[in-house]
C-alpha cells in the first residue's frame, strides 16, 4: 500500500516535470543549446505567482496566459540579443552558449534574490486530497499532472499542425534540411527559444502550488529537466514524459527511504548514470 | 609581448612574495582571496582551458580537499599544512576512477555532470555524521594568516609552472588536438583517454591543495561552502575573461576579476550573484576570447 501511494505521489509529479522538461527539449532540439537557465525561469514563474498570491490573493491558474506570455517575450529576447550574437568562429563554440546559459542562470537567480528575497514561498492551494480506498491523490498534484497533460497535448497539436511547429519540427530533425527547403531557421529558433521558455515559466506556474521554492533553487529543475531529456532520449517527446515518471517516481521514493535532503540527489545521480549508461535514452535516437 | 608579459608576472609574484609583512590585515585577506581565486582559475584551465571538456564542478576536488584536511586535523592531530597536502593528493587520487568514468560525458553532458558530482558531494557530506553533516567541522582558531598565504601562492605559483610546462610540451599538443577534435586526435595516434584523465588529475590535484587552505582561512568548514557553486562560477569567468587555455589568462583575468568581485561583494551583497552573471554573459559577447588573446592580436598587428 505505501509502495502503491509513493508510486501514485511520484507519477503525478513526473507530469510538470515531464512538461517542464518538454521547453528544454524544444530548444535543445532546434538548436542543440543546453540551456542551463531554463530551471531559473521555472521558479522564477512560481515566484512571481507565489508573490501575487500573497499580495492580491490570485488564483495561480489565472497566472498561466501571464506567465507564459512574459516567458515567451524573455525567451525570444535571450535568444535574439544574446543567443545570436555569440561569435561563430572560436573554436568551443559549444561550450560559449553553454556557459552564457550558466551566467544567465545566476543573472536570473541573482534578479529573482533581489526581487523576492531569499526566504521560501509557496501558496496554500488545494490542499485537499481525493481518497481511492486507502491511496490519497492530493487535489493540486492531480491538478498540476492534468493541466500538465493537456498543455502538454496542446503543444503536441501545435508542433504537428501548425506551420511553425512544423518548420521547428524540420529545423530539430535536419538543419540543413530544413534551410535547404527555405526554412528561415533564423527565426524558428528564435521562436523555438521564446516557445521553450513559455513552456518553462507555464510549467513554473503549476510548480507554484506543488513545491515551497526560493530564487536560487532553479538549478535543480534545469538538473530535473535535462535528466527527465536524457533518460527519455534528445528529440524525443513522448521520451520526454516517461522520463519524467521515472523521475518523479525516483524523488518520491528516495525522499522517502533515503530522507528528504538526500532525495536532492536524486536527480543529478540519475543524470550522470543514465548519461553514462544509456546515452540514446529509452526511447530516443542516439545523441548527436 | 611574450616577454614583456613575463616581465609584468614576475614583478607581479615579486611583489607578492614580499608584500605580506608590510601591509595590514585586510590587505592580506584580499591577497590570500586573489591567489586563491587564481590558483582555482589555473587548476579549471587545464581540463576545460586545454583539453577542452568545459567543467562546472572542479569544486568537488575543492571541497573534497577542505573536508580530508579537515579530519586529519580534527581526528588524527596533524599540522594543517600536511593534512591540506593529504587532501590535495587524497583528491587527485580520487581523480582518476572518477575521470574515468566522467570523461566518456562530452560538452554539456560532461558540464552538468560534473555540476552534479559537486551537488551530490555536497548532499553525501552533509549527510555523513563523520563529518560534522550539516552543521560542518571546525579548526582550533590561532592560525598564521600568512602561512595561509603562501602555502595558497606556492601552489598557485607551481600551478602557473605547470601550465607553462604544458603549453611547451608534446603532453600539451595531445590536449590541444583532442579539444579540437577528439576522432581526429585519436586516429592521429594519440592516446585520448590516457591524455584526458591525467589532464582531469591535474585539474584535480590544484584545487584539492587549495582546499585545505580554504579551511585554515576560514578555520570552519560545511557542505555548502566547501562545494560552492558560487566559487565554480567565479573561476569560470576569470579564465574566460583572462583568456580559455592560455597561459596567463587565469593570472590577468584572476587578479582583476577579483578585486572586481571584492568590491562588488562588499558594496552590493544583494545583487552580486546578479551582476556577476552578467558580466560573464556581456563578457562571452563582448571579449569571447579573453584579454590575453585580444591584447596579443593587437601587438602583432
Amino acid at each position: 500500500m505505501l509502495i502503491a501511494q509513493l508510486a501514485v505521489n511520484g507519477i503525478l509529479l513526473g507530469g510538470v516535470l515531464g512538461l517542464s522538461a518538454l521547453g528544454f527539449n524544444i530548444i535543445f532540439g532546434v538548436m542543440r543549446v543546453v540551456n542551463l537557465a531554463h530551471g531559473d525561469f521555472v521558479v522564477l514563474s512560481a515566484m512571481l505567482c507565489a508573490f501575487a498570491f500573497a499580495q492580491w490573493n490570485v488564483n495561480p491558474l489565472l497566472l498561466l496566459p501571464v506567465t507564459a506570455t512574459i516567458g515567451f517575450v524573455l525567451g525570444a529576447m535571450v535568444h535574439r540579443f544574446l543567443l545570436r550574437r555569440l561569435p561563430r568562429e572560436i573554436a568551443s563554440g559549444e561550450a560559449s552558449s553553454l556557459t552564457l546559459t550558466f551566467g544567465l542562470s545566476f543573472f536570473l537567480a541573482g534578479g529573482g534574490l533581489a526581487l523576492f528575497g531569499g526566504s521560501y514561498r509557496s501558496i496554500p492551494y488545494l490542499t485537499g486530497a481525493y481518497y481511492l480506498g486507502s491511496l490519497s491523490i492530493p487535489q493540486a498534484r492531480l491538478l498540476a499532472f492534468v493541466a500538465a497533460l493537456v498543455l502538454a497535448t496542446l503543444l503536441g497539436v501545435f508542433l504537428r499542425v501548425t506551420a511553425i511547429g512544423r518548420a521547428i519540427r524540420a529545423t530539430s530533425q535536419n538543419f540543413e534540411g530544413a534551410l535547404a527547403c527555405g526554412v528561415d531557421t533564423a527565426r524558428v529558433q528564435t521562436i523555438a527559444f521564446a516557445l521553450g521558455t513559455a513552456v518553462a515559466t507555464t510549467a513554473g506556474t503549476l510548480m507554484s502550488f506543488l513545491y515551497s521554492l526560493n530564487p536560487q533553487m532553479g538549478v535543480l529543475f534545469t538538473i530535473s529537466a535535462f535528466a527527465v531529456v536524457v533518460v527519455g532520449g534528445l528529440g524525443s517527446y513522448a521520451g520526454a514524459l516517461l522520463g519524467a515518471i521515472v523521475l518523479g517516481l525516483a524523488q518520491s521514493f528516495t525522499s522517502y527511504f533515503a530522507g528528504a535532503a538526500l532525495a536532492e540527489a536524486a536527480p543529478y545521480v540519475l543524470f550522470i548514470f543514465v548519461a553514462l549508461l544509456l546515452p540514446s535514452g529509452l526511447l530516443g535516437r542516439r545523441a548527436t | 609581448m611574450r616577454r614583456a608579459l613575463l616581465g609584468v608576472a614576475l614583478a607581479v609574484l615579486a611583489l607578492a612574495i614580499v608584500a605580506p609583512p608590510y601591509v595590514n590585515g585586510y590587505v592580506l585577506n584580499l591577497l590570500y582571496i586573489t591567489v586563491l581565486y587564481v590558483g582555482l582559475a589555473y587548476g579549471w584551465n587545464i581540463i576545460s582551458g586545454y583539453a577542452g571538456y568545459f567543467s562546472f564542478g572542479q569544486i568537488t576536488f575543492f571541497g573534497i580537499g577542505a573536508y580530508v584536511t579537515g579530519l586529519c586535523v580534527v581526528d588524527l592531530h596533524w599540522y594543517w599544512m600536511l593534512a591540506a597536502l593529504a587532501g590535495g593528493v587524497f583528491a587527485c587520487l580520487l581523480s582518476f576512477p572518477l575521470g574515468y568514468v566522467m570523461l566518456r560525458l562530452r560538452g554539456p553532458f560532461f558540464a552538468m555532470g560534473m555540476f552534479g558530482l559537486a551537488q551530490t558531494s555536497r548532499v553525501v557530506i552533509a549527510a555523513i555524521p563523520a563529518t560534522g553533516g550539516g552543521s560542518g567541522l571546525s579548526l582550533p582558531p590561532g592560525l598564521d594568516l600568512s602561512a595561509i598565504y603562501y602555502w595558497t601562492l606556492a601552489i598557485c605559483i607551481g600551478a602557473i609552472l605547470l601550465t607553462l610546462a604544458i603549453d611547451r610540451s608534446a603532453f600539451g599538443l595531445r590536449l590541444q588536438a583532442l579539444r579540437e577534435d577528439e576522432g581526429v586526435a585519436r586516429t592521429l595516434g594519440v592516446d585520448v583517454t590516457r591524455a584526458k584523465i591525467s589532464a582531469f588529475a591535474l585539474s584535480a590535484l590544484i584545487p584539492g591543495l587549495l582546499g585545505g587552505g580554504y579551511l585554515a582561512f576560514l578555520t570552519y568548514i560545511e557542505p555548502d561552502a566547501a562545494f560552492s557553486p558560487r566559487l565554480d562560477l567565479q573561476s569560470v569567468v576569470m579564465a574566460i575573461l583572462g583568456g580559455v587555455g592560455t597561459v596567463w589568462g587565469p593570472l590577468v583575468g584572476g587578479v582583476l576579476m577579483t578585486q572586481i568581485s571584492e568590491a562588488l561583494w562588499a558594496r552590493f551583497p544583494q545583487a552580486y550573484l546578479m551582476i556577476f552573471g552578467g558580466l560573464l554573459v556581456a563578457l562571452l559577447i563582448l571579449l569571447p576570447r579573453g584579454i590575453v588573446p585580444a591584447l596579443a592580436r593587437r601587438w602583432r598587428a
